[in-house]
């Protein structure tokens, strides 16, 4: 079987493809681009509100800017690195105009104590605090650590994602893991115990 | 998304790591693709946004600038002997200087209304995400 050139680039590309057939005029094939980035989106929005529903109005939001900016796309950066950029510019902006209701950092719930730590339900309640305190840090350290995990711990495409070196990005990251161990000091006592108790249970 | 271990940053991996890294993914509903195609369309058809109209706003625009920078001008001209003339001690002066030190200072407080009234405006608009 012999596939065409173009049936090639789509292959190897299909973003770079059908971003071509909508700058085109073919306003279907941006279907596919949402198809292919809407998990990531909704994902991404979610980690920077932890509201569901406004974690789809701001990916659908971030979808139409896309759309509109499509052409600016200049194809020598990847279509993800340029749409999670304009996504983290939608929704940081989206966010300063209406923030989300939370505490500050330091008013964030403890983590539960020794009677209930190993189990399921209070590891679950330690884990949900840690997230809605990355929420409370400042902006500037919020987002370094919101999007530092969403890249799955890649330094390199969160500092593109966010338009800073990565030297800044690893210093922001720095004080923001230092205001949340200072908020949950317990918490690595309380992860090695865990460990070495599912180690004892053979888990 | 790889990582690799250049990338790596130097600090020590403690339990918030695999609790900020491990989390479960979220499903879009059902109707967001939908949703997003719908807005898509309706974009596509919506008349494209109306340019400022900078042919006719030139004129006008001259214009505030001209008398914006006459009355620097003046503030300039009048001020600076007036303010030359100042000494230490409690200065005497004369009524035609009280005069052009009183229209400088007129001058002064349009100069600072019309900058209050622009930061305001700036900062409406950009609330209201035109900016």
């Amino acid at each position: 079987m012999s596939n065409t050139p173009s049936a090639d680039a789509t292959l190897a590309d299909p973003d770079r493809a059908d971003a071509a057939r909508v700058l085109a005029g073919d306003i279907q094939a941006f279907e596919g681009i949402v198809r292919r980035w809407q998990g990531p989106l909704v994902n991404m929005a979610w980690r920077y509100c932890r509201d569901r529903s406004r974690a789809e109005e701001l990916a659908q939001e971030a979808f139409i800017r896309a759309w509109r900016g499509l052409a600016k796309w200049r194809r020598e950066s990847s279509f993800s690195t340029w749409l999670f950029a304009l996504a983290a510019n939608v929704f940081r902006s989206d966010l300063k105009r209406f923030p989300t209701v939370m505490v500050p950092i330091d008013a964030a719930p403890e983590p539960s104590g020794p009677a209930t730590q190993h189990s399921a339900l209070a590891a679950q309640f330690n884990a949900d605090s840690v997230r809605r305190a990355v929420l409370a840090l400042p902006p500037r350290y919020r987002e370094p650590v919101v999007l530092f995990y969403f890249h799955e711990m890649d330094l390199g495409a969160a500092a593109r994602t966010m338009g800073l070196p990565e030297g800044t990005m690893k210093a922001r990251l720095s004080r923001a893991r230092a205001l949340l161990r200072r908020r949950f000091p317990h918490l690595k006592a309380q992860h090695a115990e865990m460990e070495m108790v599912a180690l004892n249970t053979g888990k | 998304m790889n990582r690799t271990e250049t990338d790596r940053p130097e600090i020590d991996l403690n339990s918030i790591d695999p609790i900020l890294a491990a989390e479960e993914p979220l499903l879009p509903s059902s109707g967001f693709l939908a949703s997003v195609m719908e807005r898509v369309r309706e974009e596509a058809v919506a008349p494209p946004p109306i340019p400022f109209p900078w042919k006719r706003a030139l004129p006008g625009m001259t214009l505030l600038v001209g008398v914006f920078g006459w009355g620097f001008f003046e503030f300039v001209r009048g001020g600076l002997p007036t303010a030359a003339a100042v000494s230490v001690a409690i200065p005497h002066l004369s009524a035609s200087e009280m005069q052009t030190l009183e229209q400088a200072g007129w001058v002064g407080f349009a100069l600072g209304v019309s900058l209050l009234s622009w930061l305001l405006s700036r900062r409406l608009v950009g609330r209201t995400g035109l900016l």
